[in-house]
């Protein structure tokens, strides 16, 4: 009965977080013009994908280089079952999940044999390698051109119901309810028994498989979750205009982790804040660079400086993230 | 709130704590949660409705009575920026020498640029900053055809004028239909390509010819029009290609490498710059020495191939000697053409007006595109005339737009069946200080279509330049 009555909290408890993030965000978009909405577009794509690290790296303890590939494995099914066989925006997405579900099912039956710098040069070798399968199997999927997809316009009974909406409005439409979605997934995920075995694993395998846990299949589960959740991203995040190779390049595998480890790699609102740095943070810079009038053969790398900055002072200093530099300061003032 | 081991999983989250305090108040006063996110879910779609409501627009952004606002994206730093990175610079120090004269119609024209890095995920927000933020009436002179091709549609849908694109990828113009307002600013890497081989065909009728191309649309166009020339070539044997943006890591070795081994004698690249120096490098380290190169213009830049190979430590005059001879064609004079009276003009607004730092002036192939098209764009702006619309715009360049001249020796080919710039190209070969002269000293420029249409001689006069270099447009 207990039993019963956890999953009901943290079922609770999920989805109203879940609900706040997706209604903070509707509020927050509503006192931003279009590009900002966009951004917040961007951010609602873009956590889902952190969220998949935060998983997979944070709460199981395998480091991936390479989730901007498994978003492009999300994006290139997605776009390929809409342009070739003619399915709705929607359910793509959907199969999207499935589909690179399945790619981090393989990927993850790899990846259980590996640890440490072999498994974060795997992933790498992955990001690397994915967007040249794409120019390389031109006819399938399309080479450099890639496909020329978008989330279209928004629906009839979603302007009769609020009105004319922006692009931008509905480009944040479109990425927000399934980024709420995956923020109670990740949520739910974390708090039940398979987030406990995960950081079990994590911490210490040996200690891991005495208490009882399959240590191989726990890892395949954890790359299965992260790709799913990193396939959906991908999906919508190529739906902003085209699905091609230099949508997902090895840098953006990268951003993603910065990101992640930026905000605490075993926080989930880390990720959140780390999505908000890495979106927004090159546009506050572009803002003060023209302000003060810094020349643009400057300008123009400062974001990567800075970021890059970022990222090295958190690791040395840090390495917990922001997360766990407020979980130490609220821990000083209570003692 | 959850955890991942000892770390709290929201333990900062200040904005999200305020929304949920904010609930907390109210739940304060004994209200049911259910009925406070009604009252929430309310206020929201209000909030929508009323944001919707607000959302509509007079007149056309980016222009007011005494200003015009263009936007370009291209890459200003990253791999693909070298030569790209100028044409931004010198087509803005045309603008100003335009607002120096009084603008256009009394309006001066502002050029906001946004760095793409080249890469298209880049390029969907840069292109929608330069649309909200900047409100810019026009996107003018954008670089790249992949990183264009992800916002092409998003243009064109929203109405706004997409001039001059720096990309010969034919799909973007041959079917106004499907992008009404994207208007080509290079000819079109078919057509250069047929002209190219149908003069190799019958110059080097007797040698092995073969081809280097990266496998992205521009080699694949290239292709295509080589392939429509007559031209033949062999899988793994006479033609070699490469992922496009490899050049570098992979050093272009087994390409070259099948050529040599095939007995190539003539060899056609279609690549970027960057790949032309890579792949010049790499047959000299092979002591490969076709009878003759022939470069696609794209890949033909003299500067940016000597700044490349200058990177691996190359001195100026041993890359000078690998390129000079090379076949190439062009639409426009050489930059290198000093007595030309358009390259006269425009060089000294270059010198004048661009406050590009370093390198970034030198005069080159990019400075002079960036001109070129900066003052077609003047031309196209005052051919509108003092109404300035977005639909305006459009409409003119279509009917008008062939009528337009520039410093090219062929016009721009827009018309309501194809939206292609430049269609007629002439040949040359680069001499010893890297100059490309006409072939047998005489410039003839050659014209087709990116479809099957036969390769004739144009007989079209290129209008001078007036003397205070300001387009004359009735």
């Amino acid at each position: 009965m207990s039993k019963v009555k956890t999953h009901k909290v943290i079922g609770f408890r999920s989805t109203r977080l879940a609900i706040i993030f997706f209604i903070f965000i509707v509020l927050l978009s509503l006192q931003f013009g279009p590009y900002n909405q966009s951004q917040l577009a961007n951010i609602s794509t873009l956590l889902i994908a952190v969220l998949s690290i935060t998983l997979l790296t944070g709460a199981s303890g395998q480091i991936s280089l390479g989730q901007g590939a498994i978003m492009a494995v999300g994006g290139y099914s997605s776009a390929l079952l809409v342009t070739k066989l003619g399915l709705s925006m929607w359910v793509a997405f959907i199969l999207a999940i499935f589909v690179s579900a399945l790619f981090g099912l393989f990927l993850g039956l790899a990846a259980a044999r590996l640890s440490g710098p072999y498994l974060a040069g795997t992933t790498l070798v992955m990001a690397l390698a994915v967007p040249s399968i794409a120019i390389r199997f031109e006819s399938l999927f399309g080479g450099d051109i890639g496909f020329s997809v978008d989330y279209g316009n928004p629906p009839s009974w979603l302007t009769n119901l609020i009105g004319e909406i922006s692009i931008e409005e509905w480009s944040l439409y479109v990425a927000l309810p399934f980024a709420a979605l995956s923020l109670f997934a990740v949520l739910n995920l974390s708090n039940s028994r398979s987030g406990r075995t995960w950081r079990a694993v994590r911490d210490n395998e040996v200690a891991a498989a005495l208490a009882g846990i399959n240590i191989a299949r726990t890892k395949v589960i954890a790359f299965v979750c992260a790709s799913a959740l990193a396939g959906l991203a991908g999906a919508i995040y190529g739906f902003r205009g085209l699905v091609g190779p230099s949508v997902y390049p090895t840098d953006l595998s990268l951003t993603l982790l910065t990101a992640a480890v930026i905000g605490g790699l075993r926080s989930i609102g880390g990720a959140l804040f780390g999505t908000f740095v890495i979106v927004f943070l090159p546009d506050i810079i572009e803002k003060l660079t023209k302000n003060w009038a810094i020349p643009e053969s400057i300008g123009n790398y400062l974001p990567a400086l800075i970021i890059g900055l970022l990222l090295l002072i958190t690791v040395i200093w840090n390495p917990r993230g922001s997360a766990g530099a407020l979980e130490h300061i609220r821990h000083r003032r209570k003692h | 709130m959850g955890r991942f081991g000892r770390t709290r999983l929201i333990p900062w989250a200040g904005f999200l704590a305020y929304v949920k305090s904010a609930i907390e108040r109210v739940n304060a006063v004994n209200l049911r949660k259910p009925l406070i996110l009604t009252v929430v879910a309310s206020a929201l779609v209000g909030s929508l409705v009323m944001n919707g409501v607000s959302a509509s627009a007079a007149s056309d952004p980016g222009v007011s009575s005494t200003e015009i606002v263009l936007g370009m994206q291209l890459p200003q730093t990253g791999g693909a920026s070298p030569g790209y990175n100028k044409i931004d610079d010198a087509a803005r120090a045309y603008f100003d020498y335009v607002n120096s004269k009084g603008g256009v119609n009394g309006r001066s024209i502002k050029l906001v640029t946004k760095d793409d890095t080249y890469k298209a995920g880049v390029t969907i927000n840069t292109a929608k900053q330069l649309i909200n933020d900047d409100k810019i009436f026009a996107f003018f002179g954008s670089v790249g055809t992949q990183t264009h091709l992800s916002v092409v549609k998003d243009i064109n849908r929203r109405g706004i004028p997409d001039l001059f694109v720096n990309s010969g990828y034919s799909g973007f113009y041959t079917d106004p239909k499907k992008y009404p307002n994207t208007f080509g600013g290079l000819g079109t890497y078919t057509v250069e390509a047929k002209i190219l081989g149908k003069y190799i065909k019958e110059k080097y009728a007797d040698k092995k010819i073969g081809l280097l191309y990266q496998s992205d649309d521009f080699g694949r166009n290239a292709l295509a029009g080589l392939t429509a020339s007559g031209l033949k070539f062999e899988a793994k044997k006479t033609a070699a290609s490469f992922v496009s943006g490899t050049h570098g890591s992979i050093g272009l070795g087994t390409q070259i490498g099948q050529l040599k081994a095939n007995g190539v004698d003539v060899v056609i690249i279609a690549a970027v710059s960057s790949a032309t120096a890579v792949a010049y490098a790499t047959a000299a380290a092979l002591a490969y020495k076709p009878t003759k190169w022939a470069v696609i213009s794209v890949g033909a830049d003299s500067t940016t191939f000597q700044t490349i190979l200058g990177a691996r430590g190359t001195a100026p005059a041993t890359s000078a000697a690998l390129l000079a001879g090379t076949l190439t064609a062009s639409h426009a004079p050489a930059a290198g053409d000093a007595d030309d009276e358009y390259i006269k003009a425009f060089k000294k607004i270059n010198d004048d007006f661009n406050k590009a730092t370093g390198t970034g002036k030198t005069w080159d192939n990019n400075v002079l595109q960036g001109m070129n098209i900066a003052y077609l764009a003047t031309s196209a702006l005052m051919g509108v005339g003092k109404d300035l619309t977005r639909a305006k715009l459009v409409s003119y360049l279509q009917k008008n737009g062939a009528k337009l001249s520039s410093a090219a020796f062929s016009p721009l080919g827009y018309s309501a069946t194809t939206h292609e710039a430049f269609t007629g190209f002439w040949l040359g070969e680069y001499d010893a200080s890297l100059v490309l002269k006409p072939l047998d000293g005489k410039r003839v420029v050659y014209t087709t279509d990116s479809g099957n249409g036969p390769v004739t001689v144009s007989n079209y006069k290129r209008p001078a330049i007036a003397a205070d270099a300001l387009p004359k447009v009735a």
